[in-house]
Formats: C-alpha cells, sequence, structure tokens
C-alpha cells in the first residue's frame, strides 16, 4: 500500500544530508514552475528520474507505474484547457458541432504540452525526496523551520497511527471479502460502513491505552527522538548548486531570447 | 450533427473517460506543479487564518486534556486511511472518498483544517495526490472550504429537525461537491479560457470533472451516512469525548 514510504527508508540516497536533499528538490520546484519552459522540464525529468532510479535504487518499472498516479488528473485538467467551445474556429483545429465549434488555437495546444511535461517534471522533483527520505527525517526539516512543537507532534503521532490503522482496515476488509461483502454494491457499502465505525472504536481505544502507555514513560506533550545526522558533503552541495544555475540560466536566457 | 447526436457523442466521451482513464480517480487533488506561483503563495495565504483558528482551537482543547493529543493524532490518522481506501463504486472505477463531511460532522471544522492539512502533506509524500506547492489550494479546497460548508449545512439541517440520515447525507454530499467547484474555480483562475475567460473555462473543468466527482459525491454522501448511523449504534461513549474537540472551544468563548 505504501510504497513510496518503503522504498524512502531502503534508498540509496537515504543517508545524504536531509537539509541539503530538501532544499535541492524544492529549489528545483520551484524553477520548473516559474520557468515553464520544454528544455527546463525535460532536463529535470531526465536527471530526476535518473537520479531517483541510478542513485536511490528504485525500480524503472514501479518508477514509470508512480509516474502514472498524476496521469489521470493531468489529462482531464488539461483537456479542459485545450478545448474551446466557440462560434469562430480556431486555428489549430475544429470539429464543427451544430452552430458552435469544437476547437483550439496551436498556441494553447502548445501551452498544454508544456504545462503537462513541466507539471510531471515537478512531481519528479516531489518523488525525488519522498523516494530518498523517510517521513522521520522529514520531520527534522519542520523542526528547522520553526513549525510549532505542537504541530510536529502531531505529525509524528498520525505518521505512526496511519500505520496502525492501516493495518488494523485491512485485517478487517480480508475478513469481510472471505465473506463476500463485495458481491454487490449494497453489501459493499454496508461493508464499508461496518468497516469505518470499527476501525473508529478501535482507533479510540487504542489511543486512550496509547497515552496510558506514554504518560506511565513521563510524556510531557513531546516525543523526544534522536536523528540521525548525516553531514552535508561539500562536492554534493557543488553539483546542486552548479545544477540549479544552469537551470536558472536557461531560464533566464530563454526570456532574454523571445 | 442532430442534437441527440450531440448527446450521445457527449455521453460515450464521458463514459470513454471514465472507464479509460477513471480507474484510479483520485478526490480532486490539484497535482504538483499545476499551478503558477503566485496562485500557490495567495491559495496558501487565504488559508492561512483558518489554519491559526484551527491551531489555537486544538491548543486549547489539548491544554484542558492533554489526553485528547491522541485522539486528535488518531482522527487524522482515520481521516488519512479513509481517504486512502478503495470504496464501492457504481462506474467500476477505483475512487477514493475526501472524507471531508465524515471529519467535519465528527470533530468540528477548525480540527479538521490542521487535520487535513497533515493529511494533505501525508498524501502528497507518501501517496503521491497533490503536492507540495500546491498544498495551500489544496488546503483551501479539501481542508477548509469543503469541510465548513458540510459543518453548516449540517448545523442547518439539525436546526430545521431534518431526518438525521438526510442531514448527514446532505452534509457530506454537499461538502463533496462544494470541493470540487473549488478545484474547478481554482483551476480556472490560474487557466481562464482564451475564448470567454474565466468563466467559460471554470465551466469546462467543472464539466470534465463532473462525470467522475458527481457519482463520487453520492457515494460519498451513502458512505457518511452508513458510518454515522453504524458509529451511533456502537461508539456512543468514544463519540462523547469527540465532542470535547469540536465543542471545547465553543463552550470557551
Amino acid at each position: 500500500m505504501m510504497l513510496i514510504d518503503q522504498y524512502g527508508y531502503r534508498s540509496g540516497l537515504r543517508k545524504v544530508n536531509v537539509m541539503e536533499k530538501f532544499c535541492f528538490s524544492v529549489t528545483t520546484l520551484l524553477l520548473c514552475i516559474l520557468s515553464r519552459s520544454f528544455s527546463v522540464s525535460i532536463l529535470v525529468l531526465l536527471s530526476l528520474g535518473w537520479l531517483t532510479i541510478r542513485k536511490g535504487g528504485i525500480p524503472v518499472r514501479r518508477y514509470i507505474k508512480l509516474m502514472r498516479i498524476p496521469a489521470v488528473f493531468l489529462l482531464l485538467s488539461t483537456l479542459a484547457i485545450l478545448v474551446n467551445i466557440s462560434k469562430t474556429p480556431l486555428d489549430a483545429y475544429a470539429v464543427p458541432a451544430g452552430p458552435y465549434y469544437i476547437t483550439g488555437s496551436t498556441e494553447s495546444v502548445i501551452f498544454g504540452l508544456r504545462l503537462i511535461l513541466s507539471s510531471l517534471s515537478a512531481v519528479s522533483c516531489l518523488y525525488f525526496l519522498s523516494l530518498s527520505t523517510p517521513v522521520t527525517d522529514l520531520i527534522g526539516i519542520l523542526k528547522k523551520l520553526r513549525c510549532p512543537a505542537l504541530l510536529i507532534e502531531l505529525f509524528l503521532l498520525i505518521y505512526r497511527f496511519i500505520f496502525v490503522l492501516m493495518s488494523e482496515a485491512s485485517a478487517v476488509r480480508i475478513s469481510q471479502e472471505s465473506r463476500l461483502s463485495c458481491r454487490n454494491f449494497k453489501t459493499a457499502v454496508r461493508a464499508f460502513g461496518g468497516m469505518a465505525s470499527a476501525l473508529f472504536i478501535r482507533a479510540v481505544m487504542r489511543s486512550g491505552r496509547l497515552y496510558d502507555a506514554m504518560e506511565s514513560r513521563c510524556y510531557d506533550g513531546t516525543i523526544r527522538v534522536l536523528l540521525e545526522e548525516y553531514p552535508p558533503k561539500k562536492k554534493e552541495i557543488i553539483c546542486m548548486i552548479l545544477f540549479e544555475l544552469l537551470l536558472l540560466s536557461i531560464t533566464i536566457g530563454r526570456n532574454i531570447y523571445i | 450533427m442532430k442534437n441527440n447526436q450531440k448527446i450521445i457523442v457527449t455521453a460515450v466521451l464521458a463514459a470513454a473517460v471514465i472507464f479509460g482513464f477513471g480507474r484510479t480517480a483520485s478526490a480532486m487533488h490539484i497535482m504538483e506543479g499545476y499551478l503558477p506561483p503566485q496562485l500557490c503563495i495567495s491559495w496558501g495565504a487565504l488559508s492561512l487564518p483558518f489554519l491559526a483558528a484551527g491551531f489555537f482551537s486544538i491548543k486549547k482543547t489539548v491544554s484542558k486534556d492533554r489526553r485528547l493529543m491522541t485522539i486528535l493524532a488518531m482522527s487524522g490518522a482515520f481521516i488519512f486511511v479513509i481517504s486512502s481506501l478503495k470504496i464501492p463504486s457504481v462506474t467500476g472505477s477505483c475512487s477514493h472518498m475526501t472524507g471531508t463531511g465524515l471529519g467535519a460532522i465528527l470533530f468540528g471544522p477548525l480540527a479538521v483544517s490542521i487535520l487535513g492539512i497533515i493529511v494533505l502533506i501525508f498524501q502528497a509524500v507518501l501517496l503521491a495526490h497533490g503536492g507540495l506547492t500546491t498544498l495551500g489550494a489544496n488546503t483551501f479546497s479539501m481542508a477548509i472550504a469543503g469541510p465548513f460548508l458540510s459543518f453548516a449545512v449540517y448545523k442547518v439541517c439539525q436546526k430545521c429537525r431534518l431526518n438525521r440520515r438526510i442531514s448527514v447525507f446532505l452534509a457530506a454530499m454537499l461538502g463533496d461537491i462544494f470541493t470540487y467547484c473549488i478545484t474547478s474555480v481554482q483551476l480556472a483562475l490560474a487557466y481562464p479560457s482564451e475564448q470567454g475567460g474565466f468563466l467559460a473555462s471554470a465551466a469546462k473543468f467543472l464539466g470534465v470533472f463532473a462525470p467522475t466527482q458527481l457519482p463520487l459525491a453520492i457515494v460519498e454522501g451513502i458512505l457518511t451516512v452508513v458510518i454515522i448511523i453504524s458509529l451511533e449504534s456502537y461508539a456512543r461513549p468514544e463519540l462523547k469525548i469527540l465532542d470535547f474537540i469540536k465543542e471545547g472551544h465553543a463552550y470557551e468563548k
């Protein structure tokens, strides 16, 4: 279910300094959406894909499958950008439908393609971060960004509870399915409701027990965890800065050129 | 083409979209990198006051009874798990609940805004639904606008002494539809149409997502009713604890 999480722990890039990875993926992400150009997008897509697959050790097939997750959204919403309905046909294509045309301009077609590509490259930045950094390390970043302690606490607890509830839910699911809960829509809805309420009751019960357990170990509102710190490496930082400068120069150069 | 033919063609197109791509149609998360930077920032800024209000309300509940902390966290995880499970659907596609209506009814809209943004971060990082740059926009539509409307509808229905099932159904369904409308508006503001501008573009986005979102809203409404009803028959004591989270804030005022 949570494959991304598992790969995050196993990644070959796990031992790279967290702040380095975070800054790298976020700046690349920002440059992607700031420039929205074909060249930057393709460069980012290829190089971050290479980093994640080669250096991180994610199987290629799995990576491609993960890249398909946003595909539905991209296709549908870009469809809405590409297609116009108007009385006058535009230059790229025009399908007459009654008094109107289903039509689009070349400009919008290029714009749509650019949007898809730059969005995919942005997703590859997100994957670079999440496939190389476990959530426990990301919490360290939140701390450095001065996020309120209460939120960090919630974040940590929710992360832990997700897995607890997920395994409970899948156990309930299996037992329901072995009793033919998915025979038709009505039984399926009933089973889902039953599962959710059982899950909720167990969640509340468990949280009570968990609090007792934590309090007996002197819980006072903060869970203190020792984070493994990996020192930043000069070579990596220089490579990253060079890469960002390359992207930046492409972005700026393109603007001057046009 | 005649009118009937046009209708048939659109229906076939919609069916093709649903069966062709709709296999993993999730809730309406705007994908990473899909919004221009200015809009990312402004939607984030718009969500901030609500998040601040939610934060202070949670802080108040927790300072009153520290035990509620773990329950809040469990609630957040519950929303995440419920929204990541496949739900039974009519079209045969695999879809997910948004959980906005359920969350708002159970925990109140203020707490849900904070739980929602944490859940959205996890969805972005662990499931690649939504993203970091679009976090503000997604938070506004799914963790603020939807739950607030759901909660308002639920309260109004209760005032009018409507049947409980109907009021829960309406709250969840309308909350879901509202989320979907807000997302369409967000997309339309980012990408106004060449012909007809913002309004035409909003209509297009609404139309494109309607075949997946409208059935989903109805299914979500039904599921929320089933969940709330079975919670009320099996989990009264647990529900009582939640009233602290929901109304702890209201008492203090």
